[in-house]
């Protein structure tokens, strides 16, 4: 079958390269993270062909990368996944000279803490965690703790996911983030699970609707999508929480695995372009690390830098630790 | 070979290479450790499974066990009468069969979906209530137990009314007509005719029934809101936020292994029956 299988593709590759003479370039990119004409433009005015491919979660990008003949030339992982993707050596080193527009990232982004030289990626779109809320509710939220108000008479949302919840429980109780003491996490499951009884769900993307019908009259968010709801309801608003937030950051990296350096490197240099940036931030309506795109600005989007620096940019847990939290969250999903 | 043994190999082949080799593979996978990173390294171990001797896990098994059970209970009580309905709907017979598989030509995730919007505050069912001036607050329909057991049953049912509606239509009307001859009620005659003789239905659609419910993952995230935690989710979090795809493959095997023991004892008691 197997044999079979690669009889086949190959076969067919054979065959488009017959009438493609074209160098191929292989992206591999978050969905709905680049604008219908990124890619055919760059096609034209390089003269290279490029196969795109997404993915939902880094997880689904790593069990494919991590094997180091995965087929991709350029991947997008989230901060905390770098360092440890280059210890594992799937990351090729950047050539800044190749890499002019590197100029136009935002100052912030021109050296981060998760690469500092970035020497391995390029900080592609960014996003936090906060809260976005009905106005209609006095008085407005401005922390986590706030998020266990009676006020909201039940209609909260949490993020379903482990980190963000967790997360969220700590900074309630003023400690760490991404905190791997186990009573620490102990305490915060029981936080958690305090909550849970006076929450509506652990719901993702699809709190937006519930939020803009006025289903839900709070939620733990991401700053991309509360913006997305505010823009289809005058009656939200969104805070960055005052304990503290987590940040995060897609990055754009080239595998060692590539055969095609320089292509990759060019494709990289093209997205760093302004006027790209901002076609790509109009379609998918997310934050750029691009300083001069011209972009709408708004304060949910681009807080200022008075917000900026209570965020924290999360560690990947250690295996230890990862354990210990799914068994907290485990233990709070079905308390 | 033979000639039959040729024409075996088309089946063979799809269950040595769909089935027996993923099982393999998760086998192998549930024997290994977790990578920093995901994925699974060696030593192999044993401890994906003793990790499941927690408590925890027995808890959520259970909890699953009792919601499988209701769904299929439920599908149970509201298939019969209408397969029974459908048996004996002369020609409109096909009309309705195709009516209950209607609901499969859209896909279960948007089916799912359409319940959240008739269901959520500002959905169809609350806002009718309303409008009658039945309730002045909108009743908690989603995000509990009770919606993930109604996603459950309205997903299920129509694997109940199948098997039921083959095994009632295959019973002669000759069989109650003698009973009714012989002075039994209408419900007498359900009761010890048309049950009895519908056995291999009911046991059919309850095993159709209760083991996707077992492992449903979908309905208790979205009709549960993500507050239930039944055993799929268990397995559904190690293969994606947990990245522990060894501990997800031993759970997922240790359900597969109660499954079939379950169905083991199921049908060996129908058999004897």
């Amino acid at each position: 079958m197997i044999r079979r299988r690669a009889f086949v593709l190959s076969a067919a590759a054979s065959a488009s390269c017959a009438f493609d003479r074209r160098p191929r370039l292989n992206i591999y990119n978050w969905s709905s993270y680049i604008a219908a004409d990124t890619i055919p433009n760059f096609e034209r005015e390089s003269g290279v062909r490029v196969r795109y491919g997404v993915y939902e979660s880094n997880e689904e990008m790593l069990a494919k990368v991590m094997t180091g003949n995965s087929g991709w030339d350029i991947a997008f992982p989230t901060h905390n996944r770098i360092q440890p993707m280059a210890k594992n050596r799937l990351l090729a080193s950047l050539d800044h000279a190749l890499l002019p527009n590197l100029a136009n990232l935002e100052n912030r982004f021109q050296n981060p803490v998760w690469d500092p030289q970035l020497r391995y990626c390029i900080p592609y779109m960014w996003s936090a965690t906060g809260i976005v809320y009905n106005r209609a509710i006095q008085p407005a939220p401005v922390g986590w703790s706030d998020l266990w108000s009676p006020r909201w008479n039940g209609r909260v949302t949490m993020l379903d996911d482990p980190e963000d919840v967790i997360g969220a429980c700590l900074k309630k109780l003023r400690l760490p983030f991404d905190s791997i003491d186990p009573r620490e996490l102990e305490a915060a499951k029981q936080a958690a699970i305090e909550q849970k009884r006076q929450i509506r769900a652990y719901l993702n993307a699809e709190a937006r609707d519930q939020l803009v019908s006025g289903d839900v009259l709070a939620a733990q968010l991401w700053s991309t999508t509360s913006q997305q709801a505010m823009d289809a309801s005058k009656a939200l608003a969104f805070v960055y929480p005052f304990e503290g937030y987590p940040l995060y950051a897609d990055n754009a990296v080239i595998l060692r695995e590539s055969t095609r350096q320089k292509l990759a490197h060019q494709f990289l240099n093209y997205l760093l372009r302004p006027e790209v940036a901002a076609a790509i931030v109009r379609t998918s309506e997310t934050a750029t690390c691009n300083g001069r795109a011209k972009v709408r600005q708004t304060p949910t989007l681009y807080p200022p830098p008075d917000i900026l620096a209570r965020g924290e940019w999360p560690a990947v847990l250690p295996a230890s630790a990862q354990r210990l939290s799914d068994r907290i969250w485990t233990e709070i999903k079905s308390s | 070979m033979n000639l039959r043994s040729w024409f075996l190999v088309p089946a063979r082949l799809t269950i040595g290479l769909f089935f027996a080799a993923p099982l393999a593979i998760v086998c192998g996978y549930s024997l290994l450790t977790r990578g920093d990173y995901g994925g699974a390294e060696r030593p192999w171990t044993l401890e994906n499974y003793t990790r499941l001797a927690d408590p925890l896990y027995a808890q959520i098994l259970l909890r699953s066990i009792a919601m499988a059970a209701a769904a299929t209970l439920l599908c149970l009580v509201l298939g019969f009468p209408l397969a029974l309905f459908i048996s004996r709907a002369g020609k409109r017979k096909n009309l309705y069969l195709q009516l209950v598989v209607l609901p499969f030509w859209t896909s279960f995730l948007v089916r799912t979906y359409a319940w959240l919007f008739l269901l959520r505050d500002t959905g169809l069912v609350n806002t009718l209530l309303a409008r009658a001036g039945l309730i002045h607050h909108p009743l908690a329909l989603l995000y509990n137990n009770g919606a993930v057991l109604l996603g459950l049953v309205y997903g299920y049912l129509p694997f109940m009314v199948l098997p039921l509606y083959a095994a009632l239509e295959k019973i002669d009307p000759a069989l109650l007509e003698a009973a009714a001859d012989l002075g039994a009620r209408p419900l007498t005659a359900v009761r010890r005719v048309i049950i009895p003789l519908s056995r291999p239905g009911i046991v059919a659609g309850s095993i159709l029934v209760f083991i996707p419910c077992l492992g449903a993952y979908l309905t208790p995230d979205l009709m549960g809101g993500g507050k239930t935690v039944m055993i799929g989710n268990l397995v559904q979090n190690q293969f994606t936020t947990s990245r522990d795809w060894p501990f997800g493959s031993a759970a997922s095997l240790i359900l597969l292994a109660f499954t079939s023991l379950l169905l083991y004892v199921f049908l060996r008691r129908a058999e004897v029956r």
